[in-house]
């Protein structure tokens, strides 16, 4: 039996240097059992440190966590990363490991980068600069992202910064994406209309919430699925399998 | 000025699309945002960027550009040296900063459009 989920795919912890400090696991689990969303995607810039926590915290809730990140490739486009296991997300923490700048954050300028547990207590703090570009190509990106089982969809490509839109003009051939995600201001059909370079792509949206006011607020996903999972999301992307999908 | 003067000029090196640096350079425009060089820059444009992505290749055939220039020791991707040469457009590589190429077209009568 097909049932609706709610999902958000591009939430942010308190890893990211830019979100505010109620963004912790545990509270984001807490708010999407209370206000109905089904499905949440943990996506820290260029770091999963967050994503145990959360997938603790959301242990005997009926919240399913995707395990996520959002990479900013070396044309400094910003794309969504998720994945089915905290396994293939391991995998994919050692390549973005392997390709980051190699400099440090600066709180003052940038924020704080907290690692926590499920308990809201702080672990560490993470040292390395998240929020600027990797060495690696958006090709490269998405083609170890798909070997390794996971699917890509490039963030907020309606907005002025990060973009894909915006910095490479029009979809590379050579890139493989599952979804374009359009932010909070605008419809996916005012994107279609403005960005006639989405073509065929699956539109998304999500909250991209860096407090928990937006990630309420924000808006989201409806898929028709069996069962909360990635390659099920993948299918209702495609309209395939009778699995659907609607923009909240 | 064609496009073999400014690789003089600039002591640049032509890493794809060489047999078209006779192309004649009528302007020149500055961008890393390709959504933005495409409805800015005008055909016959010299385009100086940041981006060693392959997709500058389509937007220079796009517009009919007369030579692309990386500029800052970027280095291109393999394939965007293989789609210039198959689009026929000059592909340009230098250690100067973009800030000093376009200043040394800009002295030669290189203007914006």
């Amino acid at each position: 039996m097909k049932r609706p989920f709610v999902a958000d795919l591009h939430v942010h912890s308190v890893l990211s240097p830019c979100a505010e400090v109620d963004m912790t696991p545990r509270n984001i689990v807490r708010h999407a059992v209370q206000h109905g969303i089904d499905i949440v995607a943990i996506t820290d810039h260029n770091a999963c440190d967050n994503v145990p926590a959360a997938l603790l915290a959301a242990k005997g809730t009926n919240v399913i966590i995707l395990p996520g990140m959002e990479v900013e490739t070396k044309e400094e486009v910003h794309m969504i990363v998720l994945f089915e296991t905290m396994r293939q997300l391991e995998e994919w923490e050692q390549f973005v490991n392997g390709h980051l700048s190699g400099r440090l954050n600066d709180e003052k300028h940038f924020g704080a980068q907290f690692v926590v547990d499920a308990q809201d207590e702080l672990i560490r703090i993470k040292p390395e600069m998240l929020l600027t570009a990797l060495n690696s190509s958006i090709t490269e990106i998405g083609r170890v992202v798909n070997e390794l089982g996971g699917l890509c969809i490039a963030s907020h490509v309606d907005r002025p910064a990060n973009s894909l839109l915006t910095l490479l003009g029009f979809i590379p051939p050579d890139v493989e994406l599952a979804a374009v995600e359009v932010s909070r201001l605008m419809s996916p059909k005012q994107a279609l209309q403005r960005f006639p370079a989405i073509g065929t792509l699956p539109i998304v949206t999500s909250s991209d919430a860096h407090r928990i006011d937006d990630f309420l607020s924000g808006p989201k996903m409806i898929f028709y699925l069996e069962q909360p999972t990635l390659p099920e999301i993948q299918q209702a992307l495609q309209g395939r399998n009778s699995r659907k999908m609607l923009n909240q | 000025m064609i496009v073999q003067d400014m690789v003089d000029l600039l002591q640049a090196d032509v890493v794809a699309g060489a047999a078209n640096v006779d192309n004649v350079i009528r302007g020149g425009y500055v961008s890393d945002l390709l959504s933005n060089v495409m409805s800015q820059a005008q055909s016959g444009n010299v385009w100086i960027t940041m981006h060693g992505h392959q997709n500058i290749v389509a937007v220079a055939s796009l517009l009919g550009l007369s030579a692309v220039i990386i500029a800052g020791r970027i280095q291109p991707d393999k394939e965007v040296m293989i789609k210039a040469d198959a689009e026929s457009i000059p592909l340009i590589i230098t250690t100067l900063s973009a800030f000093e190429v376009v200043g040394l077209l800009y002295s030669k009568g290189i203007k914006g459009v």
